[in-house]
Order: C-alpha cells, then structure tokens, then sequence
C-alpha cells in the first residue's frame, strides 16, 4: 500500500468522523475539529498528563518486561519449569486490574507505585509469551552442534537462543507498550492525582464530551505512536519479517494424568506464592487476605457467596456474547477480506493500527455512546476481542499451504471451495490462540465497563467493596475472576485439542 | 596452537538403541575404529547409521552396551573440545560471518581465539574471500564448507560427519569428495563419515563398513587399500565399488529372510 493511499484512508475517515460528529443529533459525539480545538486551548493539562502517564508506563515498561525475560531465560535453562512459569504466569495475568488496582492503592499510598506495578502487569506475559517461543524456536541442530561440544544449557543461551529470540523479543516488546499505557492508565482510574486517566474519569463525571473524546485520541495516538517507533526501531535493528506470534507455546504435554498433576502442582503454587508473599512483606492482614480467610469467606457466608455468584452471573451474561461476538466478527471480517482482497489493502493498517490502542481506555467513551444498558458492554468487549482476532486470522489465512492451493486450482476450485477446504482450515490455529489470549482481556473490558459505568457484575462488586473497605469481598472477586478466566482459557485450550488434532494434526504435537 | 591431543581411537560393544520402546534402530554392534583412520559407514536409508554416529558423539545415550573413545565415555572428549560433528545441514547461526561461524568451534571448545588460524582454514576449505559473507549469501556447497571449516578449526580427535554432502548435487560433491582427503590426512583425526553414496565412500575411506536396513548390524567390513588421491575411474577403483554395491544388496537380503522369519 502506497502512502498516498493510507493518508487517503486516513483522511476519509476523519471527514467520517467530522461529517458523523455533526450529524449525530443527542448522541456525545465530538469530531476531529472539535478535539483539536479542546487540545489547542488546553495544552498544559494535556501536556503534563501525558507526561506523567508516559513515565509511569515507562517504568512499567521497563520493570515488566525485565521480569518477563529473567522468567523466559529461567524457561530456557530448566525445560521442567516451563509449564509452570508459564502457568503462573497466565495466572497472575488473569489476576483484575480492577480489583488489584485498589488493593494496591490502599497498600502503596497515593504515589505513581500502583500505576507501574499495573503497567508492569498488563506488559509481561506479552512478551514472556513470545520469549518462550523464541528461545525455542531453534533447529534441534543447533543444539546438537553445542552439545557435541559437551556445553550445557548456559551455552545454548549465550551463542544460540538468546540472538535467535531477538526478533521475537522485539515483537512482544511492540504489542507490549501499548499495554504498559494500558496498565498505566488503569491505574490512574483507581484514584491517582495525576495523569490521563485521573482526567479522563474528572471529564466523565463532568459530561465534559469534548475533552472526553480528546482524551481518547491522546490515549490512542500515544499507543498507536510507541507502537510505531518500537516496530521502526525493530526494523532498523533487525532486517527481516518479524516472526508471527499467535499464542503460547504448547505446553509439554503428557497424559490425562500428567496434565491433572501439572494443574494441582500449579495451583498449589499460586496459593503458596500469594500466601508467602503476603506473610514475607507482612502486609496488613485487614488489606491483605490470606487464602483461608477468602474460603471461609465463601463457604462460610451465603449471603456473601450469593452475592459473588450472583454478579459472575450477570458478568458472564454480558461477556460471553461480547467475546463470542469479537471472535465471530474478527474472523469473519478476515475472510471477507480475504475473498475481496482490494478491500484488505485499506483495511489491514488500520487494524494492526487500531489493535495497539487500548481500547479499555476508551471505555467510557463507548458506555457513553451507547448507554447503560448491556449493549456498551456487549460491544466493549466484542471491540477488544476483535482487533487482535482479525489480525491473527488475517495472518492464519495466509498460513495455507500454497501446493494444496494450487492443487484446488488445477481442478478449477473457486475461490469459496478454496476458503472452506483450504483457507479456513489453516486459519483455525490462529483463531483458537487468538480465543485463548482474549479471555482476560475480554474479562477485563467486562469489568471496567461495569465499574465505570453500568454499576452492576463483578466489575461493580469489586469496586464496591473497595469503596466501602470490604477486602474480604476485594480479594474473594479477585479469586473468582482469575479462576473463571483460567477455567474458560482452560476449556478453549481443550477444544482446541480436539478441534487440530483432526483439522491440523500437525499443528498438535505428540 | 592448543591440540587436544593424537587422534582417538573408538570401540562400540554391544551398543544397541531402542527408540520409543519398541523400534530397534542398532542392534548389538560391536566395533572399533582404529585412531586416524577414516571409515566410511555406508547403508540402507533410515537404517540407524545417523544414530550410531550420535551415540559415539554421546547425542543419544545407548539402552544397552556402551562406546568408548581413547578409553573414556564420549562426554568426556567433548568436554575437551576433542570431538567435531558435521551434519547434513551445515548449522551455520545465520547471524554471523563465515569468519565468526567457524571461531564459534573454537568458542565452543573453550579454545583461545586464533583469528590467523580461522583465515588458513577459510582458504584451506576454498572459502578464501568468504569470510565476512553471511550464510545467507553462500550457495549450499560453500555453507557446507564453512561447517566443515568449523569441524576442523578445533582440530578434533574425532571428527564426525553425517552425510555432510547429502543436501548436494552430484558435481559439489565430486569436487568436495576430492577437495577434502588432503585436509583431513592433514589432521589426522579418526574420522566417521555417515554416507549413502558408494564412490564417496571408496573415495574417502580407508575402511568401509556395512550396515544392514533398520536395525543397523555389520553386513560387511571391507578395506580400501588405495592411495590417495584416488581415481575414480581406475579398474581398483571400480572393482572395490562393484564389491561395496554386492555387499550392500546382500545386506538388503539379509534383512528380508529375517523380517519373512
């Protein structure tokens, strides 16, 4: 695509959005003359928030991503411990900024510390996750080659796998700084002083729609910008295609029993490592729950067991059709594309685009476009599931093997008979990642969206409960949402199996 | 320049592999190849030579029987850096030079650098001019000429190749066939050569063996009393040739009256 035509794309959709903004009789829209008009006239505030939420993101950044390699490097020294790092790092992955925001407010104070341990949090596992396919994603010659030597694993490390990762670290560390403003701004929302979100909650309270919506376009013109200079930085460094990073390693796999060993082993883990860690820092023990007192929590209180089931109800009833949704409308806007590919060359930037904003951000933005009710939050999270969703299935459909093309076209299949034999059998891997990756991320969209604005669901009881100092409710909505996102992410990996190992054998090692 | 030693010595006794419970790939071999020689392991496709190459590089452990070098398990002349492998794929890290992929044997050995004695090899090998070029750039008989480059820098005891020329066409083959005994009488290193072409063989050896088809046992033990260098087309040449190709066909034989058992 030549640049004429992306400032042409870019152009055509400003007027859109121009020519929607003045049309949009009662609806909060403010257009692009409008925003900039906002930011022209207010140039200090925006400048010194942007600032503060760059800086906390950035150590976000920095510290998220250090933790991500030290894990991916232990990884690669002990094979044994990779299901487990990779399992607690899911985990903690899954762990809601909305209730671990305010746990952390009311543990580390009112300063930036909340703010970057959250961007930290929402940066790691997107780059522990092309880490550990990266370091192993070597030709097993390679290491014989060090082997034969009679070196061990440090100098695997050293002269092969950590130059062979580098094109995968630097792909996650791209998808990750759009997320590390993510985890910034989440932060802020949870009762900073300074910063983008802090101003973008004060504008929501006060209606102010102009300075809303600017908000948003700074969020996402920052995304969209780190995301740029990372990836040109990249290419700069390292000449070549990027690798395609669609999901976790497949875990080494085993038996029935090995897998249901490794699940006890990995939960006995997490309970350790939370109360460990709670005893070691000798956190407060009304801030900071222990494991027995959210149990008996839950087992000991029907009103308060009723009340967490009742809201992870009403959560799920919004974001299964949402996340259902996102999956549907990311694949299926792939395959159209891939049917009418003159489309795709308008379209295809502009998504890789818009996958880096964080669209959470932008939450309520689309609550208030589209009200209260279930169909901000539907769509919400149906957003964010898609943009990731259309990217991966975009590049699964280029995946499908050329010979097998061209064997359908010898005998003059057209280009339907290609997509349902061919096409989209190689696009499923991606799709089933894609699926994968954007439970929490999908549970996250929920939850903001009923923090900030619906009032009801799990997002609501954790932010409730942190308003009225409730940490039991806190922690046990904690626990709750990690284990539901774990236990869907969980269920797609198992349909996953079932679905390649008859679709894409090849794809599901032994 | 740091030698890590005379040339090594080999004995297999009663090595065997199972892979995977049940498939036998060797099958009892017991074998010594005497120190400085060159023998050529010559058999079957998929008849276990590769993995009797890698048990004797200590790659693969054996389920039964054992190989020593010079007296000692493998691992232990691996730790001194005494013991090359080339494969079939050159294996070249194909973010560094020629230069640097073949210092790597050096580094790997956790031998001293020897930037004089990294350029001799580069030329010896026919690279000269090479060796700021990346693989990349290296049609596929150069890149196998830098990893034997890389095998030889470290002036192993025990040099191993594993059908290091089977990616190859005919003529890169020839040439390489032709360029390569006076390197390695040169170096002197007891060396295995895993090959399925029967003139490489002849060519190369001073010792051929035979293998069966799957699992791998010795049909055949046959001496390649020629000087080098060798003339294919000499009559001797041609005889021990046709010898090799009966040998091997009995060997196929061999395994079918087995298997109809």
């Amino acid at each position: 695509m030549t640049p004429a035509a992306r400032w042409t794309g870019l152009a055509a959709l400003l007027a859109l959005w121009q020519g929607l903004a003045l049309a949009g009789g009662g609806w909060p829209l403010a257009g692009p003359l409008e925003v900039a008009g906002w930011l022209w006239s207010n140039p200090g505030l925006t400048g010194r928030a942007v600032a503060v939420t760059l800086a906390n993101a950035a150590w976000g950044f920095v510290l998220g991503n250090a933790a991500a390699l030290g894990l991916a490097v232990i990884a690669a020294l002990w094979p044994r411990a990779q299901n487990l790092v990779a399992g607690l790092a899911l985990v903690v992955f899954c762990l809601p900024l909305i209730a671990t925001g305010p746990i952390l407010r009311v543990l580390m104070g009112p300063g930036d510390g909340p703010q970057i341990v959250l961007a930290a949090l929402a940066v790691y596992y997107t780059t522990l996750i092309p880490m550990l396919a990266g370091l192993r994603a070597i030709p097993s010659a390679w290491l014989d080659l060090v082997q034969s030597y009679g070196r061990g694993r440090w100098a695997e490390l050293a002269h092969v796998r950590a130059r062979a990762s580098l094109p995968y670290l630097l792909a996650g560390l791209q998808i990750s700084a759009p997320a590390a403003i993510l985890g910034a701004m989440v932060g802020e929302f949870t009762g900073a002083e300074r910063g983008l979100g802090v101003l973008t909650i004060r504008f929501t309270r006060d209606l102010d729609i102009a300075a809303l919506w600017s908000m948003a376009v700074v969020a996402a013109g920052l995304s969209i910008a780190v995301y740029a200079a990372i990836g040109w930085a990249g290419r700069r460094a390292l000449p070549g295609a990027p690798p395609v990073i669609l999901a976790p390693p497949r875990l080494i796999r085993g038996s029935p029993a090995r897998r249901l060993a490794d699940t006890a082993l990995l939960t006995a883990a997490a309970l350790t490592l939370w109360w460990a860690g709670v005893e070691l820092l000798d956190l407060n023990p009304f801030l900071a729950k222990r494991p027995p007192d959210v149990a008996a929590a839950f087992f000991g209180s029907p009103d308060t067991r009723a009340a967490l089931l009742d809201a992870a109800a009403k959560t799920l009833a919004l974001a299964v059709p949402g996340y259902l949704a996102g999956l549907a409308l990311g694949a299926g806007l792939a395959v159209l594309l891939s049917l009418r590919p003159g489309l795709a060359g308008l379209t295809v930037p502009l998504a890789v685009a818009l996958r880096s904003i964080p669209i959470v951000t932008t939450a309520p933005l689309i609550v208030l476009l589209l009200g209260r009710g279930a169909a901000g939050t539907v769509t919400l999270v149906a957003v964010m599931v898609f943009f990731p969703t259309f990217v991966a299935c975009q590049q699964g459909l280029r995946q499908a093997p050329g010979p097998i093309l061209d064997l359908f076209r010898s005998h003059a299949s057209g280009p339907w008979r290609q997509m349902l034999h061919v096409r989209i059998p190689a696009m499923l891997p991606a799709l089933f990642a894609s699926a994968r990756m954007s439970v929490p991320a999908a549970i996250l969209a929920a939850t903001v969206a009923e923090w900030l604005a619906t009032g009801r669901g799990l997002g609501n009881l954790m932010a409730l409960s942190a308003s009225v100092s409730d940490y039991t409710m806190l922690w046990l909505a904690m626990v709750a949402v990690t284990l539901i996102s774990a236990t869907i992410y969980g269920g797609i990996a198992w349909a996953e199996r079932r679905v390649l190992s008859v679709m894409a054998p090849e794809q599901v090692r032994p | 320049m740091d030698k890590p030693g005379p040339p090594a010595s080999i004995e297999c006794t009663g090595l065997s592999r199972l892979f995977d419970g049940s498939i036998l790939a060797v099958d009892g071999i017991d074998i010594t190849f005497a120190a400085g020689r060159t023998t050529a392991l010559l058999g079957p496709s998929g008849c276990g030579k590769s993995t009797l190459l890698r048990l004797i590089a200590g790659l693969e452990e054996p389920t039964t029987g054992q190989v020593r070098i010079a007296g000692e398990p493998p691992a232990a002349l691996c730790r001194q850096g005494g013991l090359s492998i080339a494969f079939q794929d050159p294996c070249l890290l194909p973010w560094l030079t020629v230069a640097r992929n073949v210092a790597l044997g050096r580094k790997l050995a956790r031998q001293a650098p020897d930037p004089q004695g990294v350029d001799q090899i580069i030329n010896l090998v026919g690279l000269g001019g090479f060796q700021n070029a990346r693989p990349a750039s290296l049609s596929g008989g150069m890149r196998q000429r830098a990893a034997i480059a890389r095998a030889l820098i470290t002036r192993p005891r025990v040099l191993l190749l594993d059908e290091p020329f089977g990616a190859l066409d005919a003529l890169t083959r020839r040439q390489l066939a032709q360029d390569l005994p006076p390197l390695w009488q040169d170096q002197a290193a007891t060396t295995l050569l895993v090959t399925h072409s029967v003139d490489e063989a002849v060519m190369l050896a001073h010792r051929i063996v035979i293998l069966s088809p799957r699992p791998a046992r010795v049909v055949a033990d046959i001496a390649v009393p020629l000087p080098q260098p060798r003339n294919p087309e000499s009559p001797a040449f041609r005889r021990i040739v046709g010898e090799v190709l009966a040998q091997l066909a009995r060997g196929g034989e061999m395994a079918q009256s087995l298997a109809a058992q």
